[in-house]
């Protein structure tokens, strides 16, 4: 069996045994959905009733605040799952004995990593297609034409986020802790990424932090292309910025996570709080 | 199979908040194994014995790849733990202690396929061999059910199976019966000396603080005690290089005998005279090099002070006595120096079958 197949086998396996697990807390799926189609509904009357304030600077991205707003929550989710997986999934693995079962294993550490990270994206990816059908049977106007088009931005902004997730993973295999980096990363990507209002309406000096903001180019162009209908060539600068963010970040993460793993092998701590 | 040369492994100890401020930049280090040198033949069920702390867990690290060693070296089946790792896991699986790294939600079927798949088996192949191991270790008719409901034993056994995935040359147990009660213990044991030694003829390393399941599993034995190698050999050997002096005496002494009148005559050393027991004899412990003509001596030397004897014969210490007595041995003097029979203990590697172990054929 080739390499890249065997490599996928291992990543599938990863994905099927993270969900056999979770679907064995039946209750708690169905509440995960059911959760996610409720959040919605306040969004929706607070988007509604602010619609004429913010039509003017949002015009670009969508004519509509609710879907521009739903867009945004759902890249988001996306944002969020990638900056904290890999280091839940090193910490509990270390707790458990889990990490330490994978890695005596015959597979390579990024094989495993990517297997980890696997299902929790491809949940947050099925929360999200339910956020936008939701939100579409509540009048948001989705162009689903755009929509396998547009994964390809939603893959980018899973790449250009996931090296921080494997900066704390990193962190908590040489310290057991990751301090507050996801939460950073979340709460700038959240102010300056223009998930709730668009980047033009902030204060000239936040726009140059907001350049430096990956879901920012990320997220103008998923809104374009999935509520404004514009084909991918139209956001290819946007594509490209988020490609060079992917590419040096991966880059920076994973010598990191290198140098993490060989600190923690020598100190002895790879598999043991 | 496994070759160590002077494998070696500090870690540093951890400071506390007033250490931290006010020796920022010192450091001090805690050895964990020190300059272990073993050689472990093809097929052999290997012993490592020693007291919680010994460092058994941090040299099972070692050869696993998950912990790197600061100095020596580490070969499974010719190739270096440090610089090829890749290599050492296609040959050598530990089997992870934690029942808690199985995945709890999933049944027996379903761990053992993940982990046949991580292990790079797929499609028919990988059924079959799930299905083997579950064979191997009897638990094909619960194998639809959820892990979280098994029993220790089961959990334990799953843990076996998972490494028998892979066919590994070489298994790695570190305390695999802690968990389990004496009878499931007992059945264990008899699994892992009939089917992984007996059947399946693997090389198996062994940790245990546990002398019996020593004695009952390993053809040899390495005994390790805060890091350091202190003796290598089978039972017997052990015995006699390190128990074989230790003489027990039923008697009635004579009024005012007290054990010190016999220290140091004819080389007869720690005695220890027990109170009388109901039938109004008294147990004499002591150790007398030099073998049974010395002893003869001794013996002598008790009769000449009026001591009654009905009985006077070397001692047959258990494992236990054994392994405390070679720690004991192997305590350094005030001047840097070994007691006893020292580190020559560690150069007995002869593989001969040990007749302790009456259990195994």
């Amino acid at each position: 069996m080739g390499t890249v197949k065997l490599a996928s086998a291992r990543v599938g396996a990863l994905s099927r045994a993270a969900w056999l697990s979770a679907t064995s807390y039946r209750v708690r799926i169905l509440v995960s959905i059911v959760g996610i189609v409720l959040s919605i509904i306040p969004i929706f009357f607070v988007t509604d009733a602010l619609q004429d304030v913010v039509s003017d600077s949002i015009n670009t991205e969508s004519s509509q605040y609710f879907a521009f707003a739903v867009v945004g929550m759902l890249a988001l989710n996306f944002v969020g799952t990638a900056v904290t997986i890999l280091p839940q999934q090193i910490s509990s693995g270390i707790t458990t004995g889990t990490l330490e079962a994978l890695l005596s294993t015959r597979s390579r550490l990024p094989v495993l990593l990517a297997g980890l990270a696997a299902f929790p994206l491809i949940w947050t990816g099925l929360r999200s297609l339910v956020l936008l059908v939701a939100a579409w049977l509540m009048g948001a106007e989705v162009v689903w034409s755009q929509l396998f088009p547009s994964l390809l931005v939603v893959l980018l902004i899973v790449l250009a986020h996931l090296p921080f997730g494997l900066m704390g993973a990193a962190l908590i295999l040489a310290f057991r802790t990751a301090g507050p980096l996801a939460q950073g990363v979340l709460f700038l990507s959240a102010g300056l990424g223009g998930v709730y209002y668009s980047t033009t309406v902030i204060p000239s000096w936040l726009q140059t932090l907001s350049a430096f903001t990956p879901l920012a180019y990320g997220l103008r162009a998923l809104r374009r292309m999935i509520l404004r209908g514009e084909p991918i060539s139209a956001v290819g600068a946007d594509i490209g910025v988020l490609c060079l963010f992917a590419i040096v970040l991966t880059a920076a993460s994973s010598a990191g996570f290198v140098v993490a793993f060989r600190y923690a092998r020598r100190a002895g701590t790879l598999t043991q709080y | 199979m496994v070759e160590m040369r002077g494998l070696t492994k500090l870690f540093p100890v951890r400071k506390n908040w007033k250490q931290i401020l006010t020796q920022p930049f010192t450091s001090e280090m805690q050895t964990a194994v020190k300059g272990v040198s073993l050689s472990i033949a093809r097929g052999e069920f290997f012993g490592l014995l020693g007291p919680n702390g010994a460092g058994k867990t941090t040299l099972f690290k070692m050869l696993a790849t998950l912990i790197l060693p600061d100095s020596g070296m580490a070969e499974v089946g010719g190739r270096n733990v440090v610089s090829e790792p890749d290599a050492v896991r296609e040959m050598l699986t530990p089997v992870v202690p934690d029942e808690r790294s199985l995945y709890w939600r999933l049944n027996a079927v379903e761990n053992l396929r993940l982990f046949a798949v991580l292990q790079g088996l797929t499609g028919r192949v990988a059924d079959e061999r799930v299905q083997r191991s579950l064979e191997q270790v009897d638990l094909t008719e619960t194998a639809d059910k959820m892990v979280g409901q098994f029993s220790s034993g089961m959990k334990q056994r799953l843990l076996i199976a998972r490494a028998l995935l892979a066919e590994p040359e070489v298994l790695l147990l570190d305390e695999p019966t802690r968990s389990l009660d004496p009878l499931s213990a007992r059945a264990f044991r008899a699994f892992l000396r009939d089917e992984i030694a007996d059947r399946q003829g693997r090389t198996v390393l062994l940790a245990t603080h546990n002398p019996e399941e020593a004695l009952e599993l390993c053809d040899r034995l390495a005994v390790l005690h805060h890091g350091e190698l202190l003796a290598t050999g089978t039972v017997s050997e052990l015995r006699s290089l390190a128990g074989d002096d230790v003489y027990r005496a039923s008697v009635k002494p004579p009024v005012g005998w007290t054990e010190s009148q016999l220290w140091g005559r004819e080389g007869a050393h720690d005695v220890a005279l027990d109170p009388e027991d109901e039938s109004g004899w008294r147990k004499l412990e002591l150790r007398v090099p030099g073998g049974a003509e010395q002893a003869a001596r001794v013996l002598a030397v008790l009769a000449a002070d009026g001591m009654q004897v009905s009985r006077f014969e070397p001692a047959r210490l258990t494992l236990a006595e054994l392994l405390e007595r070679i720690v004991e041995l192997n305590q350094p003097r005030p001047d840097g120096t070994r007691n006893g029979a020292d580190l020559a203990l560690t150069e007995a590697v002869a593989t001969v079958p040990d007749p302790d172990r009456s259990a195994r054929g």
